[in-house]
């Protein structure tokens, strides 16, 4: 059995592994992904996974769902940190997984595979927790500048995939494909929108009351679409109680993986397999039981709280 | 006893009668508390309740969940994130008044070297869904009057056993990833008294931090009812610099929110009090 293997079965059971192996998969896996385009061609079948977040209870039993990989090919539409528990075990597995079998799992970029985000949403304590330093955690982050930005599924009338969403920056699949993506997620332009924006019910686009941030609405979906001979925008991003949510006549799905997001939203997960006829299939599951995992109880500890 | 979650809607989301609330989780000399801890809602419920509202509602939004607090006279207090959502500043001038994420200004710039037609902001409310929410009551039975007393911290301190404790979510989220807003609601029932927190918990990366408190406190021997609502604010700057030198994770400090609520300052609070109704 090779080490990688070995780190597999290990993940696998939810065990990290050792600090220098890791320097080691994330340089292998930097060497693979310098070599994607920003937006990968993946052919069919496949089978897309939104945000998993930490939650490695959850990720298994999305395999066990989904089929192991490599008997299954994987696209995940990024946010595989923070949030969750095991952020750590989480991105290993993936990353070593796609080391393994580059050709059967795909990995893009989420808005939290990212420096800043991570400090602030988990993953970096949760480093510096199980390893007593930022090592992992830097080695972790110049992986995830190496990350596409998307991928293209089934080629003509297929299906366009991106964490986030569209960007008033590009209307040209081939003006994504122009980005220098080996950086830190900027504050703003194109590749800031793709891993950030969100559909809403509006015409044309808009701006987040937030005060940053773009939200688009299904005429922009519809002339993306037919610009760039695409039939679906799958994307992810946003929770959704059901797993997945289409809008805007079937061009757009959200499709989220976390069920029962931060262990307690109580909502079910999805992934949606597109087949050679590019017909989508999607799977719903449920989270792994709370208490066999070490999870914390449901049942909250009486407080004396003020 | 009947009870309907919102009172004033004809249509409610969600109405609650005494069958509807189902048993009460604790009684005591006349008092119950009634608990329910659901799933957020589905896309059909949440589509629903924007329509109602009028606003984009939360990204996790417990619209199942709640703590009533009743007497068997007819008053009653509950809490559920419905009629919180209500209470936020639904229509505001994004120029002046609304909070802005901390890179907005440069994020803005940016943009006007592209075309005109994409800046303008779709319907600005206060999305940090700030709430005065302080309970909904049954209809026509609690009144509040000013009062100069206090809830008694010092018997609220003494570790009487607690025979009833809960706490619900009634709505996060995580500000596109610019921070947190959490409205959770937490009760604990001792033999003598029953204390009441709803707290909202406002925090925007780099920008500012808002806590809005509301404390229903009950002493069943007299039916004494206090209500306290507290607003507290400071900005992120302020409240970090506040971190323990020591500290190896600032991080946490910042993510707790009953260690910011004891370092901000109080900018307003207002007792009140009710009675039961002599009929």
């Amino acid at each position: 059995m090779s080490d990688l293997d070995r780190a597999i079965e290990l993940l696998k059971d939810c065990k990290i592994v050792p600090e220098e192996q890791v320097r080691d998969i994330c340089l292998r896996a930097q060497e693979l992904l310098i070599e994607e385009r920003n937006i990968e061609v993946v052919d069919t079948p496949v089978t897309i996974c939104g945000d998993i977040h930490g939650q490695f209870h959850d990720l298994i039993t999305l395999f066990e769902h989904g089929g192991q990989c490599p008997d299954t090919n994987y696209l995940f539409l990024g946010d595989f940190v923070d949030r969750g528990f095991y952020s750590l075990e989480s991105f290993l597995l993936l990353l070593c997984l796609k080391v393994r079998y580059p050709d059967r799992i795909t990995l893009i970029r989420g808005n939290h595979e990212s420096r800043q985000i991570t400090t602030v949403y988990g993953f970096y304590d949760e480093c510096i927790r199980k390893y007593g330093s930022a090592n992992v955690w830097r080695s972790c982050c110049d992986v995830f500048d190496y990350l596409a930005l998307g991928a293209l599924v089934g080629g003509s009338g297929g299906v366009f995939c991106v964490h986030g969403g569209l960007s008033p920056a590009v209307d040209k699949l081939d003006q994504i494909r122009l980005i220098d993506r080996k950086q830190e997620v900027p504050h703003e332009g194109a590749m800031c929108d793709l891993l950030w924006s969100d559909p809403d019910d509006i015409e044309g686009w808009g701006v987040s009351p937030r005060g940053a941030g773009y939200l688009f609405g299904g005429d922009k979906v519809k002339e993306f679409n037919h610009e760039n001979d695409i039939s679906l925008i799958a994307r992810a991003h946003q929770l959704v109680m059901e797993g997945y949510k289409e809008m805007f006549d079937g061009e757009i799905v959200t499709v989220w993986s976390a069920p029962n997001y931060c262990y307690r939203c109580g909502n079910v997960a999805a992934i949606l397999t597109i087949d050679d006829g590019l017909g989508r299939t999607y799977e719903i599951f449920e989270a792994a039981p709370q208490e066999s995992k070490g999870m914390p109880a449901k049942k909250p500890a009486a407080d004396y709280f003020l | 006893m009947s009870y309907r979650f919102p009172s004033h809607d004809p249509e409610p989301l969600y109405s609650f009668t005494s069958e509807s609330l189902g048993k009460p989780t604790v009684s005591r000399n006349g008092w119950s508390v009634y608990s329910s801890k659901r799933p957020i809602m589905t896309a059909d419920e949440i589509d629903r309740a924007t329509a109602r509202i009028g606003i984009p509602m939360p990204e996790m939004i417990f619209g199942k969940n709640y703590i009533v607090v009743a007497h068997e006279s007819g008053w009653s207090l509950g809490f559920n994130a419905v009629d919180a959502l209500d209470l936020v500043v639904k229509h505001g001038n994004p120029e002046g008044g609304l909070v802005k994420v901390a890179y907005s200004e440069a994020w803005m710039n940016d943009k006007k070297k592209t075309s005109d037609e994409v800046h303008q902001v779709v319907k600005p409310f206060d999305w940090t869904y700030t709430t005065s929410y302080q309970g909904t009551p049954a209809p026509s039975k609690v009144t509040w009057e000013p009062t100069s007393q206090s809830i008694p911290l010092d018997k609220l301190r003494r570790p009487d056993p607690i025979l009833f404790f809960e706490e619900v979510v009634l709505f996060e989220d995580e500000l596109g990833d610019n921070g947190i807003a959490m409205a959770e609601v937490k009760v604990r029932v001792m033999e003598e008294r029953l204390l009441l927190l709803c707290r909202l918990f406002v925090r925007v990366d780099d920008v500012l931090f808002r806590i809005r408190d509301t404390r229903l406190f009950i002493e069943f021997e007299d039916n004494t009812i206090l209500r306290e609502y507290t607003v507290k604010q400071d900005s992120y700057e302020n409240v970090k610099r506040k971190i323990p030198h020591s500290a190896r994770d600032s991080g946490l400090f910042l993510r707790d929110a009953n260690w910011i609520a004891e370092k901000m300052p109080v900018i307003q609070t207002v007792t009140e009090k009710s009675a039961l109704s002599s009929s």
